[in-house]
């Protein structure tokens, strides 16, 4: 299994630690990834709100430099997962439009074909690879470790047809909490927008809506996992400024999806980024114990 | 509440250019309000996701472009994955978006018009996002004076700090070799916008 990997802008800064693990996990799982070369940002929902043509001509020359190796592309990121989806499954459809990227694309040396798939990790992990090989690769044993899986809004929305979970009660991060040998925490806010788009330009209703997400983990669970960089910015680097705003501890650590997978797998806190999340990791770091098996 | 609408106010061709802007099917909407029940921002915008849908059908087209929902909404989708009649309710946010940039329509909250345009700036320029000059593009743009943009700064001065510290922001931007690529694709489309008007 090999893959077009296209890690998207956060994960070069801001989400550094979801790279590390990505990579790490999936090395681990036997799946190579080839990073798409001079890939371009997707330009996520701003160019998609200023211009709905550019937004999908920013997909489509990324889509193009991944068909040139033929290879599925894999990306992490939501929001560049999304976009790039969303014009691969649009110019599959839609004939017309597949035609009006390639005059986007004129004088670039590139075409775009429709020709390969775009996946987002959690469903490689849990549809491609199977959540039974995950199982049987787990090291560690996170028995006794309570998660609350936050899908957010963009990886399970909107739906069209062919998405890999359901849109409002998704079940792959679930799954994955239960191979690694954890618990799921009841959790209402699974698919409730954490407002993280609107972090700059609103910071208010940013922090009203990722507050709700982290009281109601604070009550159930040792840690949140997440699956996107926003998220992960809006609830846990900004975790510090919601609680001075409300005068609160919540204390609340979120960890990507993937650091769990990697602590299950054996990898070393280090090599999964884990210093560099900003709600202390410790306490899930010590909870790992050596699996009986 | 009482509201007249008078005919001369209202544009018959806005729901088209609303559809071809991207924000599909609005004209099926029967306002039942499944958008607005489920939105978690409409605490605070002026007119609900169902109401604006009306006065995008209505072709009430100034209210729309100058309302503060537009720029509330944070695209989560919840209303077009709920919607019974297949309206792309956030689509149509985005379009709407889309058009107020276009159109120059001074927003009630500028902020969101600033973020996504400094966005794109560097998007278009590098090929790649580069935080620190997303916040200074975003403080200059929102704020206007040099004393507000400061300010600004210094607000979010401690997490770039912390971010740096933790080795999440890079200090020089990432240029892609394909910068030329972004401008024939900018070309391109504006060929191609204007051969469809």
């Amino acid at each position: 299994m090999k893959y077009a990997y296209y890690p998207g802008c956060s994960l070069e800064a801001t989400a550094k630690e979801y790279d590390m693990s990505v990579k790490e996990v999936f090395k681990a799982l036997g799946v190579e990834l080839k990073e798409i070369e001079d890939w371009n940002c997707c330009g996520a929902s701003a160019a998609y709100s200023i211009d709905h043509l550019l937004s999908l001509s920013l997909a489509a020359r990324n889509l193009a430099l991944a068909e040139k190796e033929n290879m599925d592309i894999l990306a992490p990121c939501p929001e560049c997962y999304l976009r790039e989806w969303e014009t691969s499954d649009s110019i599959k459809m839609d004939r017309e439009l597949l035609d009006k990227m390639n005059k986007a694309l004129e004088g670039t040396g590139l075409k775009v074909k429709g020709s390969i798939d775009v996946k987002h990790p959690l469903d490689v992990i849990v549809n491609d690879i199977g959540i039974e090989k995950l199982a049987e690769k787990v090291v560690n044993s996170l028995n006794g470790l309570k998660v609350a899986p936050y899908y957010g809004c963009v990886i399970v929305r909107p739906p069209r047809n062919k998405r890999f979970d359901s849109p409002e009660r998704p079940t792959s991060m679930d799954r994955i909490i239960e191979a690694v040998g954890a618990t799921v925490a009841p959790f209402q806010h699974k698919v409730k927008c954490c407002g993280g788009a609107l972090m700059m330009a609103n910071e208010g209703v940013q922090m009203k809506l990722s507050r709700e997400i982290l009281l109601d983990a604070k009550e159930n669970a040792d840690c949140i996992i997440t699956a996107c960089p926003l998220c992960h910015m809006a609830l846990d680097a900004r975790q510090m400024y919601i609680e001075k705003e409300y005068n609160e501890k919540i204390e609340v650590p979120v960890l990507y999806f993937t650091q769990l997978i990697g602590l299950a797998l054996g990898i070393t806190p280090k090599k999964l980024g884990l210093d560099k999340n900003f709600v202390p990791t410790k306490k899930i770091i010590n909870s790992v114990k050596l699996a009986s098996k | 509440m009482e509201q007249i609408i008078r005919l001369k106010d209202c544009d018959p061709n806005f729901v088209y250019e609303v559809e071809e802007a991207g924000g599909e099917n609005v004209h099926l909407c029967f306002q039942c309000g499944t958008c607005s029940a489920g939105c978690p921002t409409v605490y605070t915008m002026d007119y609900t996701p169902r109401q604006i849908m009306r006065m995008v059908t209505l072709g009430i087209k100034d209210k729309v472009l100058n309302s503060e929902t537009i720029w509330v909404c944070a695209s989560c989708y919840t209303c077009q994955t709920r919607c019974p009649r297949g309206v792309e309710i956030t689509n149509v946010m985005g379009a709407l978006k889309s058009i107020a940039i276009r159109e120059g329509v001074r927003a009630a909250n500028e902020k969101g018009p600033a973020f996504y345009n400094s966005f794109v700036e560097i998007a278009l320029s590098y090929g790649r996002m580069f935080e620190p000059l997303l916040m200074l593009k975003f403080a200059q743009k929102s704020e206007g004076s040099l004393s507000g943009t400061l300010k600004h700064l210094l607000r979010h001065a401690s997490l770039g700090m912390e971010l740096t510290k933790k080795g999440k922001i890079a200090l020089m931007p990432h240029k892609i070799k394909g910068r030329e690529h972004m401008k024939k694709i900018i070309e391109n489309i504006r060929k191609i916008e204007e051969e469809e008007k």
